[in-house]
């Protein structure tokens, strides 16, 4: 026996010791791809804490899809699918909560409640059924590798934004400039907001990371942890990039992103105080061997945190006149430990008369609500707060679902002090048709310094097929968010990273295109009740139809199956045939029948019948 | 079984039988109507109530509330702060209390621009603040909403309530499980604040426009499936009352109130309805007080003002009730604890919901706690009387088509009513439509004119338009018309005004019902020729305005029996022009109905009666042998 274990183990030992060297020739031949894990942790207003990790594969492929064949860090499954559906740039995101912009700042990436899916399809294309082809492809594939009801989008729930969703890495036909205004040919948008977001879609989305989650940062992401957060998202982002300064070859990005928020109030405790452990339950044993970097960064910006280990390195990032102060721990100094690495911080209060809620609002921030009363006709309204002293240009993008019919004449753009009138820069529109296209409007508008701007339109309420209801039909419609974007001039509250960078590491020395800070806000979803039939008026009838047969039957077999006669109506012959009848009855006979036979024609009036059985 | 059809079939002994004792059958109506409507409080023909709602799950839930000592320390706390405010809300006081508990808080201000006044104009303003449920996107919402009053106000003190609230607002946002939003809102000026507030978050205006101007709300939350709203005496209160009236007579699902009154027995708090507990048994006293309950709720239901600022909220689908705790004398009495289990209960309950209300009545009339009389049963008895409208209106119309003798005129001269005068009873069926629908807009026109104060004038202009149409109808029907027969007159006002009767009670019932029950025997008297003049004097009583005076006078009566007869007038008269300028001021700031729809309808029918009772009559005979009949 234990000649067989130690033969085994040796075994092991060769067969892994071949494995590695055979992936070090293979890293020493490409030396292409390479991966990075890092995490921010940011405590935000209302005793939230703010954590975003992300896991990024750069791989210096380029275009050519077929090189996809052998992927050592990429995802094969998701290689696969790129290639056959030739994909551009393909952006996922899987959402529970509702990022509150106005506590919490902008996100490091956005995500609308529900799941969200938007493309841009390469440029070998032929034309739209095409496109529309792949689309539907694309969307079941995903389904399947996701766990994720992607498999329910169609025609009739995505759409072709033209302002809002332009390909975030290299596009080669903006070069070539060919198709000029169709270029929206290629963009499919399409968001479920009623999608639920749990494990069985974490744990495909864990299996696409190269250590998946036994090792390194992604051995936090607990799901009983995760899950119990006021926001959490899970994202995959693909695209391609610029390999240097001229752009002359490209390479492949993919981001896989978690964006969680954490309420200190419900995790117990202290308010003011969070740790690793408290957030996920388990501290940090292991880095990903294969990770080029394991990061954690802590926001130390607002000097108010307390770390209970010196970090390795404090960098501070300067963007757009705003300073950005990172404490960064390298995960491959602290994690190898036994008890696990775990990062306790405490946030001071700089006052104590403060209240807990204080924010500094960011410049821009979007209020979306329906205005309905009883089930008539209601309204859809977005507030633009735009809380900066210059104007700004924003970009409202709104897909309504088909049933939500709305009228466009009815857009109303004004000012909410003074009643103004806005006068849109850009409009698009695309009237919704039932069950096969949803409404789509695309506004671009100027947002007057220091205002609040209110873009209203009115809609319909509509009845659908009866089998259209879901079973609980009296919950109500989902209509997804929408989305506001715009170039915000000074980065307050703002931490994306620009779209030349791709790691959070490099933020310290990225340039910002001239000083524009890009945000698209997904607004508030909601649920709209539609006009329900009562469900269980079939029931009723039933019962009803079955009692009025029941009820006719009656009469109907008496008329069918008697015969008229006429009996006679004079005084006299009455009593006498009473009398005989009687008697019959008593001797057990029928009555002899009278002279007056049966007739067909009823005689006019006071004609008495009498009907026997036949 | 018997034959579809009847070839015996008599019309004639039929209809001769109806012109005949319709007088008899239509009092005999109206009076079953009134026995069947006092049988339905006995158990023996109401049903006990049940939950349809398997969601809400009542009860099931181990309450964790045990903040008394908490609650005790804010009600403190919050009544020297409100000492510091005699008059007006300390709002942002409130507000930077929700931000302690970690809650969003935002103030919305409100301006009433009086209907009735040019440039009086009141302020106020609410404070609200949202917990954000940890795993929704603030798809749904609840509402716990207290109506903040100041020392200064001459309503009972809510602020025990408003401790509890921040008590339930503190332990409310340390737990996990809330799937829907929940809105604390505090409002000012009773109703008004709670109308700015609604009209504000659903983006309309449900008044007249430019008379409550609302203030914009900095954030919202989802869809609003249930409100609460607290009234509490006392930190240590007898018992729980749940309010159900809302606007225009529209009350909550039957759910959400059993819902309560379920939650306060498991805690063992008294719950009870109009004040009145449940009783059971089958004597006659326990008959007696339900009677009482239900009769309570029909006149509380029929003002269509609702009794509390959940009243408001049913307009926009969302279900509420008012939670009111009266404040105990001497000792025990439940205390905040208690109070916090209820409301700790009712959320979670309502927190469970998956859909919105709709499984269980809508319409009901409730005799006690835990009994109710669904639409089904209570219906017939008004439609019972309402009928003896149309019979009555059926056999007026049988009459023109027989003979003296009851005999049915001959084939040919069926169209033996000459002349039906249908051109101007038309016109006069226009001009006191026309009477109801402009008194209003009139009225309010007049008082802005007027040198009286607002609900001096407002009173004198309803008594003036009301005199003057009155005299000219009578003048004109009596003088300028020629003698004829006015038997589709008095048809068309009695079709239409049981048409109207149904209509509101469909709304309404308990309006349809008061209504129904003070106008169908005069209305049923008048016959459609020559009317004697003390009919007339009768009817005159029936004025809508005199029957709002008798009402009035009635109340001041019963609730100062220590006056003279003098000072007793003087007091009606005064507590009618109040009640005369809340009614315009409620119908154009909430859009309730009921001044409306006493214009229109029963103003006009009872100016068409009136004027048929002016009508000159060529037929004699028709008359006398009504009378007889009568």
């Amino acid at each position: 026996m234990a000649m067989n274990d130690i033969g085994m183990s040796l075994l092991v030992l060769l067969f892994s010791s071949m494995l590695s060297a055979h992936s070090t020739i293979a890293s020493h031949r490409s030396q292409t791809d390479h991966f990075h894990e890092e995490v921010i942790f940011k405590s935000v207003a209302d005793a939230k804490v703010y954590s975003y990790f992300q896991f990024t594969t750069l791989w210096n492929n380029s275009f050519e899809t077929d090189r996809f064949d052998h992927c050592r860090l990429f995802p094969r499954s998701l290689a696969e699918i790129i290639h056959t559906f030739d994909v551009q740039e393909l952006h996922i995101s899987l959402t529970e909560g509702h990022w509150r912009h106005r506590y919490w700042g902008y996100p490091i990436i956005e995500a609308s409640p529900g799941a969200e899916i938007w493309v841009w399809f390469g440029k070998n294309n032929k034309g739209k059924d095409d496109i529309d082809r792949r689309w539907k492809g694309l969307t079941s594939t995903l389904s399947g590798l996701l766990c994720t009801s992607f498999n329910f989008i169609n025609s009739a729930n995505s759409v072709r934004p033209k302002f809002s969703f332009r390909p975030l890495g290299v596009d080669s036909s903006a070069e070539e400039g060919s198709e000029g205004n169709d270029d929206n040919e290629r963009v499919r948008y399409a968001v479920l907001p009623r999608e639920i977001v749990c494990t069985e879609n974490l744990t495909p989305w864990k299996k696409m990371l190269p250590c998946d989650s036994t090792k390194g940062l992604a051995s936090l992401l607990n799901a009983r942890f995760i899950h119990n957060t006021n926001y959490h998202s899970i994202g995959a982002h693909y695209r391609q990039m610029c390999l240097d300064a001229e752009c002359t070859d490209t390479k492949i990005e993919f981001k896989q992103t978690v964006s969680l928020v954490y309420d200190l109030v419900l995790l117990g405790g202290r308010a003011d105080e969070w740790s690793i452990r408290k957030l996920f339950g388990t501290g940090l044993f292991s880095y990903c061997p294969l990770a080029t970097t394991s990061n954690i960064y802590v926001d130390v910006s607002d000097n108010n945190i307390e770390l209970n280990k010196q970090p390795d390195s404090t960098h501070t990032a300067q963007i757009g006149g705003n300073h950005i102060k990172y404490a960064i721990y390298d995960v491959h100094r602290h994690a190898s430990s036994t008890a696990g690495f775990n990062l306790v911080a405490k946030i001071r209060s700089t006052s104590s008369s403060m209240s807990p809620m204080r924010h500094s609002s960011p410049l821009l921030h979007v209020n979306r609500y329906i205005r309905e009363y009883g089930k008539e006709n209601g309204g859809i309204v977005v507030k633009i707060y735009n809380n900066h002293r210059k104007p700004l240009v924003v970009t409202y993008f709104e897909n309504i679902p088909w049933f939500v019919p709305i009228y466009y004449h009815t857009l109303k753009i004004r000012r909410i002090d003074n009643g103004e009138e806005i006068k849109p820069l850009a409009k698009r529109y695309a009237p919704g048709s039932t069950r096969t296209r949803p409404y789509y409007l695309e506004v671009v508008l100027r947002v007057p310094g220091r205002s609040v701007v209110e873009l209203s339109v009115d809609f319909d309420y509509t009845f659908l097929k009866w089998q259209e209801y879901p079973p609980d039909a009296n919950h109500g419609f989902y209509v997804g968010s929408a989305v506001v974007s715009a170039a915000l001039p000074y980065a307050r509250n703002y931490r994306s990273l620009p779209a030349s960078v791709s790691l959070l590491q490099d933020i310290f020395n990225a340039t910002w295109p001239s000083n524009s800070f890009v945000v698209q806000m997904r607004t508030e979803s909601f649920i709209l009740g539609l006009p329900t039939p009562d469900f269980s008026m079939p029931y009723n009838v039933i019962c009803l139809a079955c009692t009025v047969v029941a009820l006719a039957f009656g009469p109907l077999h008496n008329i069918t199956t008697k015969r008229l006669r006429l009996a006679s109506h004079s005084a006299k012959g009455k009593w006498k045939a009473f009398v005989v009848s009687k008697i019959a009855k008593i001797f057990g006979r029928s009555a002899p029948n009278d002279a007056a036979s049966c007739s067909d024609s009823v005689p006019d009036s006071s004609v008495n019948t009498e009907a026997t059985k036949l | 079984m018997g034959l579809l059809t009847d070839p015996t079939n008599d019309e004639n002994t039929k209809k001769t039988f109806i012109v005949k004792y319709h007088s008899k059958i239509c009092i005999l109506m109206v009076f079953c109507s009134v026995t069947w409507l006092c049988f339905l409080a006995h158990d023996n023909f109401s049903a006990g109530t049940y939950f349809s709602e398997n969601a809400l799950l009542p009860g099931l839930v181990q309450g964790d509330y045990s903040e008394e000592s908490e609650a005790q320390a804010l009600y403190a706390e919050i009544q020297d702060e409100a000492q510091k405010y005699p008059y007006s809300i300390p709002d942002e006081w409130i507000r930077d209390k929700f931000q302690e508990l970690y809650l969003e808080a935002y103030i919305q201000n409100f301006t009433l621009n009086n209907p009735l006044k040019e440039k009086l104009k009141f302020v106020g303003s609410n404070v609200y603040g949202i917990l954000r449920a940890p795993r929704s996107a603030s798809l749904e919402a609840l509402v716990l909403s207290v109506p903040y009053r100041s020392p200064s106000s001459v309503y009972p003190s809510t602020l025990p309530g408003l401790a509890l609230m921040f008590s339930l607002a503190k332990f409310f946002r340390r737990q996990k499980y809330w799937a829907k939003d929940i809105i604390f809102l505090v409002t000012e000026h009773e109703q008004l604040g709670v109308q700015a507030w609604l009209d504000a978050y659903h983006g309309t205006m449900s008044g007249m426009k430019g008379v409550l101007e609302y203030g914009l709300l900095e954030e919202h939350s989802g869809s609003i499936q249930a409100a609460l709203n607290l009234e509490v005496h006392s930190p240590r209160i007898s018992h729980i009352d749940v309010k159900l009236a809302g606007l225009n007579g529209q009350v909550p699902n039957l759910d959400l109130v059993n819902l309560v009154h379920r939650i306060c027995s498991k805690e063992g708090v008294l719950n009870t309805f109009f004040n009145k507990d449940s009783k059971r048994g089958a004597r006659f006293s326990t008959w007696n007080h339900k009677l009482r309950t239900m009769l309570e709720m029909i006149g509380s239901q029929a003002t269509g003002v609702p009794d509390g600022n959940h009243g408001l909220f049913h307009r926009f689908g969302i279900e509420a009730v008012t939670i009111e705790g009266h404040s105990k004398v001497g000792r025990g009495g439940h205390t905040f604890y208690h109070m916090g289990r209820v409301l700790e209960g009712l959320f979670r309950s309502l927190n469970n919901l998956l859909e919105r209300f709709h499984q269980s009545y809508f319409f009901y009339l409730l005799p006690s706690t835990d009994r109710y009389i669904s639409i089904g049963y209570y219906m017939p008895s008004l439609a019972l009387a309402v009928s003896a409208l149309y019979l009555k209106s059926f056999a007026t119309w049988l009459k023109l088509h027989m003979n003296d003798d009851g005999k049915k005129i001959k084939k040919k001269s069926l169209k033996a009513p000459k002349n039906l005068n249908i051109m101007i009873v038309s016109a006069i069926m226009l001009s006191t439509h026309a009477v109801g629908a402009f008194i209003m807009p009139a009225g309010n026109y007049l008082v802005k004119k007027l040198p009286w104060s607002s609900e001096v004038s407002l009173l004198y202009s309803y008594i003036a338009i009301s005199v003057i149409s009155a005299l000219v109808l009578a003048v004109v029907m009596s003088k300028y018309t020629r003698k004829g027969n006015w038997i589709l007159l008095n048809v068309v006002c009695l079709n239409e005004f049981a048409t109207f009767l149904l209509c509101v009670s469909m709304h309404n019932f308990s309006f349809g019902f008061v209504a129904t029950l003070i106008y169908v025997l005069p209305s049923l008297w008048i016959s459609a020729a020559n009317n004697r003049w003390y009919k007339k004097i009768v009817w005159l009583f029936f004025h809508p305005l005199a029957v709002i005076y008798f009402l009035t006078l009635g109340f001041t009566v019963y609730t100062f029996d220590e006056l003279t007869i003098k000072e007793i007038l003087l007091k009606s008269i005064e507590a009618m022009q109040h009640l005369i300028a809340l009614n315009v001021t409620d119908a154009m700031v909430y859009g309730n109905w009921t001044f409306v729809v006493i214009n229109v309808v029963i103003l006009s029918t009872w100016l068409s009666f009136w004027s048929l009772m002016f009508a000159s009559s060529e037929e004699r005979d028709v008359g006398v042998e009504k009378e007889k009949a009568e």
